[in-house]
């Protein structure tokens, strides 16, 4: 069993998108669950890629490489979870805001969170406050990941902030915040949860916000 | 040496002789809100007419005090000429490619009159004004997108990146081969209009790419453009570049544009008498949320560690505060 979870967390790491779903159906072919091979496998190889990036060793195209090869992967555990009543880790709203139309590093927290479990709405970019609002209600998400590029939008991570409050649900959600103008000191200046620096950041701040 | 901020510029472009002051240079957009107040131009006529858009660059040479005047406040001027759809945004906003021409990868059409397209038209019209305007008194700064930042307009940047993860190589050379022509037209193009100096933007940034790939996928293309470009150039890359200078040095251009996260003193040491350095006033943290003594400081840091040329680390944001702008003019009053 261990080397199917080894070979499948190795190709996730090293990007291997064309054995993924043959390694995946052997493991399958062996009777080894589907959420072990997620558990112990998916997980813990992005998990390692989030790291490899975060110390500088990967850059964004190793990064996205692992993302499409874990996704090739999970699209045929997908139907076989979805028989059974598997239990995500949590639920995020995740959006680039108002004014910003830039989506790599949001697109990169969105696949990070799928590939550490969590259940993920991406919504998308140049996200107005309203909607956003009207979405958080709708979800009642454990946590709503802002991410902006521009400093021109960064204001707007302070109006989603308040807004929450003015609709009297910011106690319902934890608020993080990323992107390259955004630093800790913003991000308690604006009154949100936690920052991240990076992506893989982002997977280990969510699931301190979850835990509590 | 006469003092006028053309020749302390210039002849710091080439390691020349050192005036009473070290120069200011804006490679990349000085435009903000409270320039365009001043000046009374705004977004986007400044990036549509080429009075509008020399209007506001001049506002940063009589208004601010900057050495330098850069025209191009935006990265679109050439995809635009190229058939994209371009968002041209507004007071609030910066523009943005809307469509990507060449997601599949295609052969790329490179139409035989891009330049005389209304984009790059407003451009090279611009130059001309200023140059009219300000010529011997100001160095004219044209901007060009180099063909990597092209490619990233063109298949989308995700989709550009992701093919180098996938180990799709060829189709990466093969699109920035492509469009190596477009960006050698625009900077020739702009010295024929006027400008003294030309900023290729190319963002091969830290973090995006590894300094092995800008070796392996742009540094020989950066080296072939160098040799078919008829001017003096500067290379602009944002993000923590460190860990790839050394490799800038080697592709041929005069200076290099650097952010604040690049220590000025480890550039200094890394670049030595390979290539002029520009920049590095931190936008986000100081020139946007700091003070004018903070701007200060760190346009001191700079000079004191060496930095030729001193200015915003790239395109400011749109709520920085004159005054703060300023005050990099004022710590180059100061001299050395």
């Amino acid at each position: 069993m261990s080397q199917h979870i080894n070979k499948i967390q190795q190709a996730i790491v090293v990007g291997h998108h064309k054995e993924i779903e043959a390694l995946v159906q052997s493991a399958l072919d062996d009777e080894i669950a589907p959420e072990l091979i997620v558990n112990a496998a998916m997980i813990p190889g992005m998990d390692a890629v989030g790291q490899k990036f975060s110390t500088g060793e990967i850059f964004v195209p190793e990064m996205l490489a692992s993302a499409v090869t874990m996704n090739k992967g999970l699209d045929l555990l997908k139907p076989i979870l979805q028989q059974g009543n598997s239990e995500t880790k949590g639920t995020i709203i995740v959006c680039t805001v108002k004014g910003d139309l830039h989506d790599i590093g949001k697109n990169l927290v969105v696949m990070m969170l799928e590939g550490a479990g969590f259940e993920v709405i991406d919504m998308g970019v140049d996200i107005n406050v309203e909607n956003l609002i009207d979405k958080v209600k709708e979800i009642k998400p454990d946590v709503l990941g802002l991410s902006a590029l521009l400093t021109t939008t960064l204001p707007e991570m302070a109006k989603v902030i308040e807004s929450l409050k003015a609709h009297r649900v910011r106690d319902q959600v934890k608020v993080m915040i990323g992107g390259a103008p955004v630093d800790e000191a913003f991000s308690e200046k604006i009154g949100a949860d936690a920052y991240g620096k990076d992506a893989a950041e982002a997977v280990q701040i969510a699931r301190q916000l979850i835990a509590g | 040496m006469n003092s006028a901020g053309y020749q302390l510029f210039m002849s710091a472009m080439f390691k020349g002789q050192k005036g009473e002051r070290p120069p200011t240079g804006t490679p990349t957009s000085i435009a903000c809100h409270d320039l365009m107040d001043a000046t009374g131009v705004s977004f986007p006529d400044a990036h549509l007419n080429a009075s509008a858009m020399a209007e506001l660059a001049l506002g940063g040479h009589e208004i601010i005090g900057f050495d330098t005047v850069m025209p191009e406040f935006s990265v679109d001027q050439e995809v635009a000429a190229l058939g994209a759809d371009v968002d041209w945004g507004d007071r609030n906003m910066m523009p943005d490619t809307k469509s990507f021409l060449y997601e599949d990868f295609s052969d790329i059409a490179i139409p035989d009159n891009f330049m005389e397209e209304p984009s790059m038209r407003v451009l090279l019209d611009a130059l001309t004004i200023l140059r009219r305007h300000v010529g011997g008194s100001a160095a004219v700064i044209g901007k060009a997108m180099g063909p990597w930042t092209l490619s990233y307009h063109m298949a989308g940047t995700q989709n550009f990146l992701l093919q180098i993860g996938l180990g799709e190589t060829d189709k990466v050379r093969k699109m920035v081969e492509q469009l190596m022509p477009v960006t050698i037209a625009s900077v020739n193009a702009q010295f024929q209009a006027g400008a003294d100096v030309v900023v290729v933007a190319d963002h091969a940034t830290g973090n995006l790419i590894s300094p092995i790939h800008y070796a392996e996928l742009l540094l020989p293309y950066h080296k072939e453009l160098t040799r078919q470009i008829d001017g003096p150039t500067i290379l602009h890359v944002c993000g923590n570049c460190t860990d790839r200078l050394h490799h800038f040095c080697e592709a041929g251009f005069n200076a290099y544009h650097f952010e604040w996260q690049v220590d000025a003193r480890e550039a200094v040491e890394i670049v030595a008498d390979k290539m002029v350095l520009i920049g590095n006033v931190n936008n986000p943290q100081v020139l946007l949320q700091g003070t004018p003594e903070d701007v200060y400081n760190q346009a001191r840091y700079a000079i004191d560690a060496g930095v030729e040329i001193i200015g915003p680390e790239c395109a400011i944001p749109l709520k920085t505060p004159l005054e703060n702008l300023k005050a990099i003019v004022a710590a180059v009053q100061e001299g050395y």
